[in-house]
């Protein structure tokens, strides 16, 4: 029997229903989940830009260095792509998150990078409850690709999710896929 | 079996022989009558669904798990199951605005007799554009307005039926019913906005309306208070009623929370706005207010617990918020307000007078005698060492905001409030976080200590939009040099207090016509800037280019989508007489209107937006109302935008999608600044309009964003449209993108796109 996830951090808003992620407990395993996709996706949220780490990172840095290491493209929503371009990052698309799902659910649709949708969409930095109600969106409708969130207060309509980390060990998760996909 | 009313009774409730315009072909519709029209909205617009429940549990086979293609023992499957569920939603909150219109018209009709005058005065001659579109009636008394009530409760018992088990299988048709319950919800607000206005002289056929105090500071806690709460104005204005008639005016101050509050200063300029709903629990707690009034819709469902734990008197004057108490409709008031002060006794009281002169009464005995007011930030600062720190954050896990309350508290232990004062912005007070904390720290109370005790200015509402205004701003609209109408409505879910003051006076200094409505209206008037002014003293309140203007409570929302019917109908003189489908495509393809929901929260809410989207007007929502479930959405590269132009009866592909979506969810305020212009844009605009409407977009693009935006290729059809501040730039991109210049077209329409009975030539004008 699959394991369904229960809770996430926020109480308010929990899966119900039948399927839910898988948590990705060991960073490894995130970061071969990540490395054998085929064509990957990075939808990154404003809540990246504002979350910083103790060391003055942003967890959107973090995840651009993933994405720079397996290069995967990426997608600013809502106005990421303002900070993106500050950090001389420029994002392979531009939607607002709604519209990025909404492309998603259709399998024919070719991506970001014109060679087809993507198998793997990873999501970080967009709200709790908007980012659960678009997964479970793609949960329902795009049985063609898995959802993984990057996200410390964990997502249960994602397929993959990170488990819920204090502030410390989501950077030391994060850190931690970063070593791995160097390798 | 469609047909509830045969034709002629139809003709005779309409009074057919009054041929102040042509019949068209839709005169009150039924659900199947729209159906095309709904159709090819849904067509171009298709619904997204995003499931907040995998399962349905609604009859006995169940529960039925509908995760990724499962289907429901009946059949259903887990897109129709969410748009039954919007159905569902949707149909409460047309009921919510019918029982309040039929409630307000009915005890109207009992004060002045059903052939009462609708008189709008000077500057409102086509004094109900819905009912005119919708029903092809033109209301003329209040026994016409509830005419209008019966025809929309008939309908709603076809939509409710549709929600059972094993009726409506296809979420295409759900949706076509939810547009339907959109569209009576709009009619029936209508109605009973103007049924209030006439019935209770509100003011009408003036934009200067006073200028009336909100915010809690506004109050004098010297006084008796009795707050008003709810949206059905009728027992808050007895209170007035009864404190002229005895001169004691000066003595009770009468407040309101939510659109009661809005109703009761179009009242009585001297009643004053505590805030939106928002604020309903923590101002409850403040034990500000001597008695409570409760009407109806959006009233905290625990009242009597709080009123009892303040000492606040209570009385339920609706009979859709009973509370399980006493009714004392029948009793000697004498005797109702010796208990009430006495024995602390809450009762029930559907006679309105005798509500209102019992909560006056009762709040000028008790007051002396309470203690009222805010903690100070020393008892605060007490209160919050109480915070254990736990690991859990258990306060943070139960708020819908994932606010870090903690933090707040920690630095309010320590003496410094500037956290939880920027908490106090996002949080709207739902108290979900004292339950959850194991300490039980009373969170909303200590916020007391940093709420703004400050007051500010708010237009009272204005009701209906004239019509000389709609003749002055009509061809600018249509042409686009007006960039839009933005009408920023709804409840007080949005991320932040602040968002709606700082969009609604972007557009204003963009010179769009910037409408407010309900708590958003009130939320916006309580910021001010430097010189201490809020938008309604630095905006003019007409409806016309740069002006910010309240039309009123949630009924008033009808009025908005008034302007746009006007547009079209005193404008462009299209009849609008139930000619539905001629004047929504009007709308779509003409009028830039863009609703902005940013705190929508309501059943009524989902309702009120679905009904503007079956107009063709877009809706703006905020992040939480992703929980509706469903939104209308097209994609902009992939969808066929061929429309007829009505002059030559050519189809025509356009390639040019705007407006682009109809329903949308959008995360941040820096997206919504970015696309709000962008759903403001028409077929229509002329090249001139549309150079203003890009001026607009890219230019906030540019700040939020950084760059000129991705779609520019979309929306410029010709290189006339490129605003000159810009071309260079432009043309060096449309260049880099490959853009070619789209077909120009006279007159944009979607009649003759799909079967319809209204013929092609119909648009022409
Ligand atoms: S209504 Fe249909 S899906 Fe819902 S519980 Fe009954 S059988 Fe199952
Ligand atoms: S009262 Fe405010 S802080 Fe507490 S849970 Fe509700 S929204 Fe969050
Ligand atoms: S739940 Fe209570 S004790 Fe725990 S952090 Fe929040 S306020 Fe403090």
């Amino acid at each position: 029997m699959a394991e369904v996830m229960k809770l996430p951090f926020w109480r308010v808003n929990v899966l119900t229903g039948l399927k839910g992620a898988r948590v990705i407990e060991d960073p490894r395993e995130c970061a071969s989940l990540i490395r054998r996709a085929k064509r990957p996706l990075f939808v990154a949220g404003p809540r990246a830009i504002d979350h910083y780490f103790d060391n003055g990172k942003t967890s959107l840095e973090y995840v651009l260095e993933i994405a720079r290491l397996v290069n995967m493209p990426t997608c600013a929503t809502a106005h990421v792509k303002k900070r993106m371009l500050e950090l001389g990052i420029k994002p392979d698309s531009v939607y607002d998150i709604i519209e990025i799902i909404n492309h998603l659910k259709d399998p024919d649709w070719q991506g970001v990078r014109k060679e087809g949708n993507h198998d793997l969409i990873v999501f970080s930095g967009i709200r709790c409850e908007l980012a659960e109600l678009g997964l479970s969106t793609l949960k329902h409708f795009a049985p063609h690709l898995k959802t993984m969130a990057l996200c410390r207060y964990s997502h249960p309509n994602a397929d993959y999710a990170q488990p819920i980390l204090s502030d410390e060990k989501w950077k030391g998760y994060f850190e931690e896929v970063v070593t791995n996909l160097q390798h | 079996m469609v047909v509830t009313l045969e034709r002629d009774e139809v003709s005779e409730l309409i009074r057919s022989e009054d041929m102040w315009e042509p019949i068209g072909p839709t005169p009150m519709p039924e659900i199947p009558d729209l159906r095309n029209w709904s159709m090819r909205l849904l067509k171009t617009y298709k619904p997204f669904y995003a499931p907040f429940c995998d399962l349905c549990c609604f009859c006995t086979y169940g529960k039925c798990d509908l995760t990724a293609g499962k289907k429901g023992a009946c059949g259903i499957d887990i897109a129709s199951q969410q748009a039954r569920m919007v159905l569902i939603a949707c149909c409460m909150g047309l009921s919510a605005h019918g029982a309040h219109a039929r409630h307000l018209i009915d005890y109207l009709i009992e004060r002045l007799g059903e052939d009462y005058k609708i008189d709008l005065g000077m500057q409102v001659n086509v004094e109900a554009p819905i009912a005119r579109t919708v029903t092809g009636l033109k209301p003329e008394t209040l026994g016409d307005l509830r005419k209008v009530v019966e025809y929309v409760e008939r309908g709603l018992i076809h939509l409710v039926s549709s929600t059972h088990t094993g009726q409506e299988g296809s979420n295409l048709d759900f949706e076509v019913k939810n547009l339907h319950a959109g569209m009576l919800d709009l009619l029936v607000m209508e109605a009973a906005d103007i049924a209030q206005i006439v019935g209770f002289g509100y003011p009408t056929s003036i934009a200067d309306t006073p200028l009336v105090d909100i915010g809690w500071g506004s109050i004098d806690r010297t006084k008796a208070m009795v707050l008003c709460i709810g949206h059905n104005a009728a027992s808050a204005n007895a209170v007035i009623d009864y404190l002229r008639a005895n001169d004691l005016e000066d003595e009770v101050e009468v407040c309101g929370i939510c659109c009661t509050a809005h109703d009761v200063t179009r009242y009585s300029d001297k009643a004053k706005v505590i805030g939106p709903l928002s604020r309903q629990l923590f101002f409850l707690r403040c034990g500000i207010a001597d008695v409570i009034v409760t009407d109806e819709q959006c009233v905290l469902t625990n009242v009597p617990e709080e009123a009892r734990k303040t000492g606040a008197a209570l009385i339920a004057a609706s009979d859709k918020i009973c509370y399980g108490l006493e009714n004392a409709t029948e009793r000697e008031t004498d005797e109702i307000v010796q208990e009430m002060v006495e024995e602390g006794k809450q009762f029930v009281i559907f006679d309105p007078e005798k509500a209102g002169e019992v909560a006056a009464r009762v709040a000028i005995k008790i007051a002396p005698r309470r203690k009222k007011g805010f903690i100070d930030e020393a008892e605060a600062q007490e209160l919050a060492k109480g915070c254990e720190k736990c690991k859990a954050y258990m306060c943070s896990q139960a708020c819908p905001n994932l606010l870090p309350i903690q933090q707040g508290m920690q630095q309010a232990a320590e003496g410094s409030f500037d956290r939880l004062r920027s908490l106090f912005d996002q949080c709207f007070t739902c108290g979900k976080c004292e339950q959850e904390c194991p300490r039980h720290l009373p969170v909303v109370k200590i916020m007391q200590s940093v709420a703004t005790k400050e007051t500010f200015k708010l237009r009272s509402g204005r009701g209906p939009i004239h019509d000389v205004e709609i003749r002055k701003v009509g061809s600018p609209i249509v042409l686009g040099t007006i960039p839009g109408i933005v009408a920023f409505v709804g409840c007080s879910n949005y991320p932040a207090a602040g968002d709606i003051a700082e969009m609604a006076e972007e557009f204003a200094k963009r010179k769009y016509i910037v409408c407010l409505s309900g708590c958003a209206a009130m939320v916006a008037a309580m910021k001010k800037d430097e010189e201490g002014k809020t938008i309604y003293e630095k905006y003019p309140p007409d409806f016309d280019a740069g002006c910010i203007l309240n039309v009123g409570s949630c009924v008033a929302n009808s009025h908005i989508a008034g302007a746009a019917i006007k547009v079209a109908n005193i404008f462009a003189t299209l009849p609008s007489r139930a000619n539905y489908e001629v004047i929504a495509d009007y709308i779509l393809n003409r009028v830039g209107a863009c609703g902005v929901a940013w705190g929508a929260y309501s059943q009524k809410a989902a309702t009120i937006g679905t009904g503007f989207n079956r107009w063709g007007v877009p809706v703006v929502l905020g992040p939480h109302s992703s929980k509706y479930r469903r939104l209308y959405l097209s994609r902009k590269e992939e969808d066929d935008w061929t429309v007829m132009d009505g002059r030559t009866g050519q189809l025509v592909d356009t390639q040019e999608p705007t407006p682009e979506h109809l329903a949308y969810v959008i995360e941040s305020k820096e997206r919504a600044m970015v696309t709000i212009p962008k759903l403001c844009m028409r077929r229509n605009d002329t090249p001139q309009g549309r150079q203003i409407k890009l001026t607009h977009y890219i230019s906030l693009y540019k700040r939020y964003m950084g760059t000129l935006p991705d779609d520019l290729h979309h929306v410029v059809r010709s290189t006339r449209d490129i605003p000159l501040v810009y071309k260079k730039e432009v043309m060096a991109y449309l260049k880099e993108v490959g853009w070619k210049e789209k077909p120009a077209l006279s007159l944009p329409t979607l009649i003759g796109t799909y079967p319809s009975k209204v013929r092609p030539e119909a648009v022409i004008h």
